[in-house]
C-alpha cells in the first residue's frame, strides 16, 4: 500500500525559550567578576597548605571545661528562644496588617510592610552591636537583637503565606458577616497553621546557630567562650566549644526537620 | 423570610468589562429560585452583589426592608447564608468550627481572639449539623470530607447563621450526580420548611426545572426569561444559552437529550 501523506496543518511558531540567553549573561558576569576582583585560583591553590595546616590545630579538642560549656550553651538556646518568641509575637501582631488581602487599607499596608523590612534590613550583629552598648554585656542585647531582626523575616513569611489563601476561604467567612479580626483569626491563621509552624521552626534554628555567633559581640553565651579562647589561641578548647556548638545545631536541624515532617 | 428587590443593576470591571447590564428582579420571600446562563453571563456577578461581595457600578439590592450598602455590609451579611461551588471551608479547622463561623457576627472581636464561643452559638451549630446529618463528623478536620460532605458543612454554616436568604453559587458543579442530589433536595427542604428565601446559580437546566419555583435566565448581563419553571421551553432556553446572538440549536440538541 503507497505511503500516505498526512498534511498537518502548521504549528504556530514556536516561542522563544530564553534559557541559553540567561546562562550565558550569567556566564559572563561571573567571568567579570573574577577578572575585576583580580580573584585568583593560583594564590587559593598555594594556600591550601597553610589552611590545613592552621585546621590541623584545631585537631585535639580538650574537653575539660565541659560543664561551663554546657552552662554556657544553655545560656545561648535560652537567648535563641527569647529572641525567637519576641520575633513571633511582633509578627503575628503585624503580619496582618502587611498581608495585601486582610489589611485595612493601603496606608496601614505599607506602613507594615516597610517595618518589617526595616527591621529585616536591620543586621542582627549590628543590632547586638548597638543593644551591648545600650544594656551592657549579657544575653539580653542578644535576644533582644534576634528579635528584632526575625520578627522581620517571620512577619514577612507570615503576611505572604496569609496572601496566598484561597480567597474564597476568606469570601465565605467575610460573607457571614464576620469582621476584619474575626476573619483573620478565623480564616488567616488555621488556613496557614501548617506553613506558620514550620517557619517558626526555622527561626528557631537559625536564632540558635546566629546566638552563638553573637556572642562574640559581648551578647553572652557560648560565642562569648569561644571568643575569648580564640583570642588566645586555647585551639584545643575552641575545638571542643565548635564541636559542643556543632552538636547542639545538628541536633536542633535533625529536631525541627522531624517536627515538621510530623506536621505535614 | 426576606423578598429581595434588584434594581437596574450595572456591573463594570476595572477592565471594562461589563458583566451586569441593568438586571432587574423581584425574589419573593421564601420562594426558591434558580438563574440560570451560560458561562459568563454574570451569574455569579449577580449572586455576590446581593450580599455585597462585588459592588455594583449602578443600581441597588433591597434585602427584606433593608438597601444594601458599603455601611451596613456587615448587618446585612449576617442574615445572608453564601453556599459557594467550591464550598470554601477552612480546611485546617474542624466541622464544628466551619459551622461556628456562620456565628461570628454576633461575637465580639475578643472573643474571637480566644476562639470563644456561646453555648447558645454551640446548640445552633449543632442543630444545623443535625439538619444536614453530619453530627458524627462534627470533630473531623473539613477537609478529610468527602465533596458532598463539605457542602453539606457549607450549607450547615449558611444555616449557623439563623438567616433570612440563602445564595447558592453552583453548589453542585463541583459534585457528582448523587452529592448533587442530596444537595439540591436539601436546600429545597431548607427553604419549604424555614421559608427561607433561596437563591441558587446553575449549569443544569434539569435540576432547575426540578427543584425551582422560578428561573431567572441572564445572558449577556441581560435579564432574558424571567418567569416560572413551566416557561422553560426550547426557545426560552434557546434564548438564554444562546452565543453571540446566534441561536445554538446543535448544542441545544444535546443539551437537552441530559435533561
Amino acid at each position: 500500500m503507497a505511503e500516505e501523506i498526512i498534511q498537518r496543518p502548521a504549528l504556530p511558531k514556536k516561542p522563544f525559550n530564553p534559557t541559553s540567553v540567561w546562562l550565558s549573561g550569567w556566564l559572563a558576569l561571573i567571568w567579570l567578576i573574577i577578572v575585576d576582583l583580580e580573584l585568583s585560583f593560583e594564590t587559593l591553590l598555594y594556600g591550601v597548605q597553610d589552611i590545613l595546616e592552621y585546621f590541623s590545630r584545631y585537631s585535639r579538642p580538650n574537653f575539660d571545661d565541659l560543664s561551663r560549656y554546657v552552662e554556657l550553651l544553655g545560656q545561648t538556646l535560652a537567648t535563641a528562644l527569647w529572641g525567637s518568641t519576641l520575633a513571633i509575637v511582633v509578627a503575628v501582631l503585624l503580619a496582618p496588617f502587611a498581608a495585601r488581602n486582610l489589611s485595612p487599607n493601603a496606608v496601614t499596608y505599607r506602613i507594615a510592610r516597610e517595618l518589617l523590612n526595616f527591621m529585616r534590613a536591620m543586621p542582627d550583629l549590628l543590632l547586638a552591636l548597638i543593644f551591648v552598648a545600650a544594656l551592657g554585656l549579657g544575653p539580653l542585647p542578644g535576644a533582644l537583637a534576634l528579635g528584632v531582626h526575625t520578627a522581620g523575616f517571620l512577619g514577612k513569611f507570615f503576611a505572604e503565606s496569609l496572601e496566598r489563601v484561597d480567597n474564597g476561604i476568606y469570601e465565605a467567612v467575610t460573607a457571614s458577616g464576620a469582621s476584619r479580626v474575626q476573619l483573620v483569626m478565623y480564616a488567616g491563621w488555621p488556613s496557614i497553621q501548617r506553613e506558620a509552624l514550620g517557619y517558626m521552626l526555622y527561626i528557631f534554628d537559625r536564632n540558635v546557630r546566629m546566638a552563638a555567633v553573637l556572642g562574640l559581640v559581648g551578647a553572652g553565651g557560648i560565642g562569648l567562650a569561644l571568643h575569648d579562647t580564640l583570642r588566645m589561641f586555647n585551639y584545643d578548647q575552641s575545638a571542643a566549644l565548635i564541636v559542643v556548638i556543632l552538636v547542639t545545631i545538628l541536633t536542633i536541624d535533625y529536631l525541627s526537620t522531624w517536627l515538621r515532617g510530623k506536621l505535614n | 423570610m426576606a423578598k429581595i428587590i434588584i434594581k437596574d443593576i450595572v456591573k463594570r470591571y476595572a477592565n471594562g468589562f461589563e458583566a451586569l447590564k441593568g438586571v432587574s428582579a423581584e425574589i419573593a420571600a421564601g420562594s426558591f429560585t434558580v438563574i440560570l446562563g451560560p458561562s459568563g453571563a454574570g451569574k455569579s456577578t449577580l449572586l455576590r452583589t446581593i450580599n455585597g461581595l462585588e459592588t455594583q457600578t449602578a443600581g441597588t439590592i433591597q434585602i427584606g426592608e433593608h438597601i444594601v450598602t458599603p455601611h451596613n455590609l456587615r448587618q446585612v451579611r449576617s442574615q445572608v447564608g453564601m453556599v459557594f461551588q467550591h464550598f470554601n471551608l477552612v480546611d485546617r479547622l474542624s466541622v464544628m468550627t466551619n459551622v461556628l463561623t456562620g456565628r461570628l457576627s454576633h461575637r465580639s472581636w475578643l472573643g474571637s481572639l480566644l476562639y470563644l464561643f456561646r453555648r447558645t452559638d454551640l446548640d445552633l451549630a449543632h442543630d444545623a449539623l443535625i439538619r444536614v446529618g453530619l453530627t458524627d463528623k462534627a470533630w473531623n478536620r473539613a477537609d478529610k470530607l468527602s465533596g458532598g460532605q463539605q457542602q453539606r458543612v457549607g450549607i450547615a454554616r449558611a444555616l449557623a447563621q439563623q438567616p433570612r436568604v440563602i445564595l447558592a453559587d453552583e453548589p453542585v458543579a463541583s459534585l457528582d450526580p448523587v452529592a448533587s442530589e442530596e444537595i439540591m433536595g436539601l436546600l429545597r427542604e431548607i427553604c419549604t420548611r424555614d421559608g427561607i428565601t433561596v437563591v441558587v446559580n446553575l449549569h443544569q437546566v434539569e435540576l432547575a426545572r426540578r427543584f425551582a419555583d422560578r428561573i431567572i435566565g441572564l445572558n449577556e448581563g441581560l435579564v432574558v426569561y424571567d418567569g416560572p419553571t413551566g416557561g422553560l421551553d426550547r426557545i426560552t432556553l434557546g434564548k438564554i444559552y444562546s452565543r453571540n446572538g446566534d441561536l445554538v440549536d446543535e448544542q441545544l440538541e444535546t443539551m437537552l437529550a441530559y435533561a
